[in-house]
């Protein structure tokens, strides 16, 4: 392996950075380990795919896609569109929630001036 | 009847709900104004026609509001349950008509049908209700000439089976889905609608049924 280019060199530092904070935050409880688990392992994933793009284009190459980057795009897409739609579910399940609390509010208010 | 109650979902409905739960009141003693947060004066003229008022604190769709006046009027030992729009497109007239079937014991969930009582239906409104009633016979299964009629009547069983979760417009479809899981008997019975100028203005646009068959069909697939 040659000399790291300066967008491996970035791209290292910013992945040590989020992988220290992640930890650092799961240290102190802000959130529990096996998100931060979760979240580190994705980072050192996309860190060893920047160092040695060699494996991505394997992959790709073993899944029938022409280039690795195009790996890497397929498999960004498919993870937002999972997150789009498992903050989809969380927020109706948030607005169910508040609609109980209103019509407990509501209930409760007219129970009052009975 | 004593435990007879009417529930009216309101949202911005100043300037006729005073007249709306005054008629209710000359058939029905029990009126439940659920007010959605409206901004104008919804909840006084309510309140001095003679409703008791509910007030969601934040405005959370046509769908929640029947839901808070049903789980009210259950708490408060209701033995039949009318539910009704604030804009004046119904009649307290239909009142006896509905609620017949229920103390009958011939029904727990009495439909209100436009279309089988000779009311004035706009082409376009008439086109827009024919394709849902399609998609709810195919969804629901039941077998009902108008599915999205906010008249209806509910004996205690019948709405003690009903829980509404979508809290916008497609509660109407879950109703049906609701009342053929409980597999209590449904009859429909023609109603009046009157489609006045201020109904028309403050009714569902053709469009939005789109936005509603998307959150009804979501909310099947997502609990």
């Amino acid at each position: 392996m040659g000399a790291l280019t300066s967008f491996q060199s970035i791209a290292l530092i910013v992945a040590a950075v989020v992988v220290a904070a992640t930890l650092a935050a799961a240290a102190s409880h802000a959130v529990d380990w096996r998100t931060a688990f979760a979240w580190a392992a994705l980072w050192i994933v996309a860190a060893i795919a920047i160092l040695r793009p060699s494996i991505t284009v394997a992959i790709a190459h073993f899944l029938g896609i022409g280039r690795g980057a195009d790996l890497v795009f397929y498999c960004g897409i498919l993870g937002m569109l999972l997150g789009f739609f498992a903050v989809y579910v969380r927020m109706k399940r948030l607005e169910s929630q508040i609609t109980r609390l209103v019509r407990s509010i509501a209930i409760r208010d007219a129970q009052e001036r009975e | 009847m004593a435990g007879e109650w009417v529930v009216v979902p309101a949202y911005n409905e100043a300037t006729v709900i005073g007249s709306v739960v005054a008629d209710l009141r000359t058939k029905i003693g029990k009126v439940v104004v659920v007010d959605d947060c409206s901004g104008d004066g919804t909840v006084d003229a309510a309140r001095s026609a003679g409703a008791i008022v509910l007030k969601h604190v934040i405005n959370r769709g046509q769908g929640a509001a029947l839901q808070t006046g049903l789980d009210y009027a259950l708490r408060h030992g209701a033995t039949a349950i009318v539910t009704f729009d604030a804009d004046g497109q119904h009649s307290a007239e239909d009142l006896p008509v509905l609620l017949a079937p229920v103390y009958e014991h011939r029904a727990d969930f009495v439909l209100g049908s436009r279309f089988t009582g000779g009311s004035d239906v706009p082409a376009l409104r008439r086109l827009t209700l024919k394709l849902a009633i399609i998609f709810t016979r195919l969804t629901s299964g039941l077998d009902v000439t108008d599915a999205h009629n906010g008249l209806r009547a509910f004996s205690r069983r019948g709405a003690q089976a009903i829980h509404i979760r979508l809290d916008r417009m497609a509660h109407a479809s879950e109703i049906m889905d609701q009342i053929r899981a409980s597999g209590l008997p449904y009859v429909e019975v023609p109603v009046r609608v009157r489609y006045t100028e201020y109904a028309r203005r403050k009714g569902q646009r053709g469009v939005h049924a789109i936005r509603v068959a998307f959150d009804y069909l979501f909310g099947r697939w997502v609990r």
